[in-house]
């Protein structure tokens, strides 16, 4: 039986609206008690003195890429596995690009078989393919995926054909799963790989437009009105989306929306350094639209942040900006940073940040949120808002190591990170 | 020579140049434009220095000449070219500008076909607390600052043949036509030409003259900028009359024969009609105007035959020639900085 009291730990409960400093005693993978001062502990409890760090629900990722399989050489599941962990996060919902795709009951049991046998308090669910191969042509066997025990479907890329669209949402309402889609208009995109604006044309880089992404976004949210269907909008990253977001949740349609914590720290007045895991996909928005995902996020317009952890190698990102493949790795610096830019600076509140990396992501996947009460399994994070580190390659745990801030001090670190142990939902 | 003041280690872009920067290239160019017209057309104020020139994107004009600049000035020069390289079996660009760096290379001339290299290469050079100088020669779509430089110094010489200097242009109008979008050299002579107060008009198809154009020129924070005195003056246009009328100097860029097929222009024959510089064109502006066009021209296309071999209009070839004593006048300035 192990036994842990934190004690005077400051208890971030979003469920609840409470931050409070409090005695947590954990017995056993569960919370046994929790109150202003615990006098009475039993024998062989380990003790810790948790002044000045936070305990909150562990975080909920709604969308990363994992390498393996087909990619071992970006991220392994047990690199991915020991990255969450790293950085707070108690569930991981991984995306189906995987090399085969996970578009077929077999590739989920693999998933399965693999991490039965690790042992990491993260519970990983899995979307399915919305599509074979992830390709945007032909619907997947969407009902047996679910029986076999995907949490939902996406493709994480954009769908181009409405008809096709429009069919799998009509089709896949009867399996009561969540569904996840990227809205971007490829031939609006061209080869953009950054916002088109004044930034862009001084960068020399070709650029995206905004309507790349809002003009899908409205054909979207047109076949969802049509259909009725709820679904999830990904990787929100321009204001105009924020408003069709906004006017369309007003009038009634069933969505939920995420950005990811990139777009909500950057924009791409960073992008001068040419530094390529700044290239995402959609790319970084101008200044406008960072303060807009931001309100869109403080006034509920926008549900979640995402993580949408990239990894891939020194050797395929250490090449021209736009040859880079898009994306970075985010896992176990997302909390760390945004809570240095949001909550350090008072911007936001603690329980507002966690909320969006907890609660909301949990509700977007239709999951019972995260929270600290007693008799409640003790799926926490314990933080360290002052705790300075560097971000050197040896101090991430993710295979790769693309990220901006390679080699940067880095304020904030994740303490110890509670789950189920079964390593999967 | 006396070096005059200079504290950059590399030139990556214009954005950030001050008049002063500008006046020192002018003038230094001055000299070694002095020492090209000696019978021994070469002085030792490099001797024992490197000049890699490492082009990831094909290139024999600006390669010839940064050669050529770097020759004169007694360096020993290295040639990378891409094609021939082991970028293609697995090295990165990183990798490559280390190799160089381990030969002792002192100064690196990089251009390739994707902004942001040389600015990546430059951090890379920092990071390892080397000396080395990056000189950009054309990244992407970014910018070509040795190339605005060279306009900037042929531009000025036409006014001032012994003493070129950015305060010549003030005043002067300056067209710059056709596809300012995809255009580097169009990006670089933006900052120096505003920045002399020179009255700058772009002229284009609104495909290829995006409005964003007309906050481009602004340059970060704007701190150091002398007061105010010299208000950057940008003008866009989607005709080429107001560009032209009265215009001092007139800018040609090159058209990419791809351009139709991104759905940018209907045709070349189309462009032409309305962008074309033609002898009957430049009617339209100051009776002195002379023509520029960082080469290599489409004959037809942005500019016509006679007009292009016209030297009472012509400046093309002038534009190459000054290009070796502006490049030569950057090596020294960069390089006198890391003996």
């Amino acid at each position: 039986m192990t036994k842990t009291l934190l004690r005077q730990v400051r208890v971030l409960n979003p469920v609840y609206d409470t931050d409070e400093i409090a005695d947590v005693l954990i017995v056993d993978q569960q919370i046994a008690a929790i109150a202003a001062s615990l006098t009475e502990v039993p024998d062989g409890t380990q003790v810790m003195d948790c002044a000045g760090l936070v305990l909150g629900p562990g975080l909920v990722d709604l969308y990363s890429h994992s390498g393996e399989p087909g990619f071992e050489e970006r991220e392994t599941l047990d690199s991915l596995l020991q990255s969450a962990i790293a950085g707070g996060f108690t569930r991981l919902t991984l995306l189906p690009d995987t090399q085969p795709a996970l578009d077929n009951p077999a590739e989920l049991a693999w998933f399965q078989s693999q991490l039965q046998h690790r042992s990491a308090p993260v519970q990983v669910s899995h979307w399915g393919a919305l599509t074979l191969g992830t390709k945007g042509q032909q619907m997947s066997e969407l009902a047996e995926l679910a029986d076999a025990g995907v949490l939902g479907f996406a493709d994480g890329k954009p769908i181009a054909n409405l008809a096709l669209l429009r069919r799998s949402l009509e089709y896949a309402q009867a399996l009561g799963k969540p569904m996840a889609f990227w809205c971007c208009d490829p031939e609006l995109t061209g080869n953009g790989i950054v916002r088109e604006g004044t930034e862009a044309l001084r960068l020399g880089l070709p650029s995206s437009p905004a309507i790349a992404e809002t003009a899908a976004l409205a054909s979207v949210l047109e076949c969802v009105a049509d259909s009725q269907v709820p679904i999830h909008l990904m990787r929100i990253s321009t204001a105009r989306s924020v408003d069709l977001i906004q006017a369309a949740k007003a009038r009634g349609l069933s969505i939920t929306a995420s950005t990811t914590w990139m777009h909500v720290l950057l924009n791409i007045k960073a992008v001068h350094s040419y530094n390529p895991s700044l290239r995402l996909n959609p790319p970084l928005g101008n200044p406008e639209d960072q303060k807009a995902l931001l309100q869109g996020l403080q006034s509920g317009v926008l549900d979640a942040i995402a993580i949408d952890h990239s990894p891939y190698t020194y050797e395929e990102k250490t090449v021209a900006f736009s040859e880079a493949p898009p994306g970075a790795i985010g896992l176990e610096l997302a909390l760390p940073l945004l809570w240095q830019n949001l909550v350090a600076t008072d911007e936001w509140t603690a329980l507002a940040l966690w909320r969006t990396l907890s609660t909301h992501p949990a509700l977007c996947l239709y999951q019972n949120p995260g929270a600290i009460a007693p008799g409640l399994p003790a799926e926490i994070t314990l933080f360290d808002p002052n705790y300075s580190w560097q971000a050197t390659p040896d101090n991430l745990r993710s295979r790769s190591k693309n990220t901006p801030w390679l080699g940067q001090e880095i304020i904030g670190k994740v303490v110890k990170t509670w789950g189920s142990e079964n390593g999967h939902a | 020579m006396a070096t005059p003041t200079w504290n950059r280690r590399h030139v990556i872009s214009l954005e950030d140049f001050r008049p002063e920067e500008y006046d020192t290239v002018l003038q230094t160019a001055v000299s070694f434009q002095e020492v090209l017209s000696r019978r021994t057309k070469k002085v030792p104020t490099l001797q024992g220095q490197v000049v890699a020139n490492l082009f990831f994107e094909p290139s024999t004009r600006t390669r010839s000449s940064f050669e050529l600049a770097a020759k004169r000035l007694s360096a020993d020069t290295l040639n990378f070219a891409a094609s021939t390289s082991s970028l293609t079996k697995g090295e990165t660009i990183l990798d490559t500008a280390k190799t160089y760096l381990a030969m002792g290379t002192n100064m690196m001339v990089i251009r390739h076909k994707e902004a942001g290299v040389p600015q990546l290469i430059a951090d890379e050079m920092d990071r390892l607390q080397s000396q080395v100088g990056v000189l950009n020669a054309g990244d992407g779509l970014h910018e070509h600052p040795s190339q605005a430089l060279l306009d900037l110094f042929t531009i000025c010489t036409t006014l001032d043949t012994s003493k070129p200097r950015l305060s010549l242009l003030e005043g002067k109008k300056i067209a710059i036509v056709g596809d300012i979008l995809h255009s580097r050299v169009a990006r670089s002579n933006l900052w120096s030409l505003t920045a002399s107060g020179a009255e700058v008009h772009l002229a284009g198809p609104p495909t290829l003259l995006p409005k964003l154009f007309a906050d481009y020129a602004i340059p970060k924070g704007m701190e150091g900028w002398d007061d105010g005195s010299r208000t950057r003056k940008l003008f866009l246009h989607w005709n080429l009359e107001p560009a032209l009328e009265n215009a001092d100097f007139v800018m040609t860029l090159r058209l990419q024969k791809e351009r139709m097929t991104q759905h940018l222009l209907p045709s070349l024959r189309e462009y032409h009609q309305r962008f074309g510089i033609t002898g009957d064109r430049l009617k339209h502006c100051h009776p002195e105007v002379k023509v520029l066009h960082p080469g290599p021209v489409n004959r037809g296309v942005e500019i016509s035959s006679e007009l292009m071999d016209d030297p009472k209009f012509s400046l093309i070839s002038q534009q190459v020639t000054s290009g070796v004593a502006v490049r030569m006048a950057l090596l020294y300035l960069m390089g006198s900085g890391n003996k």
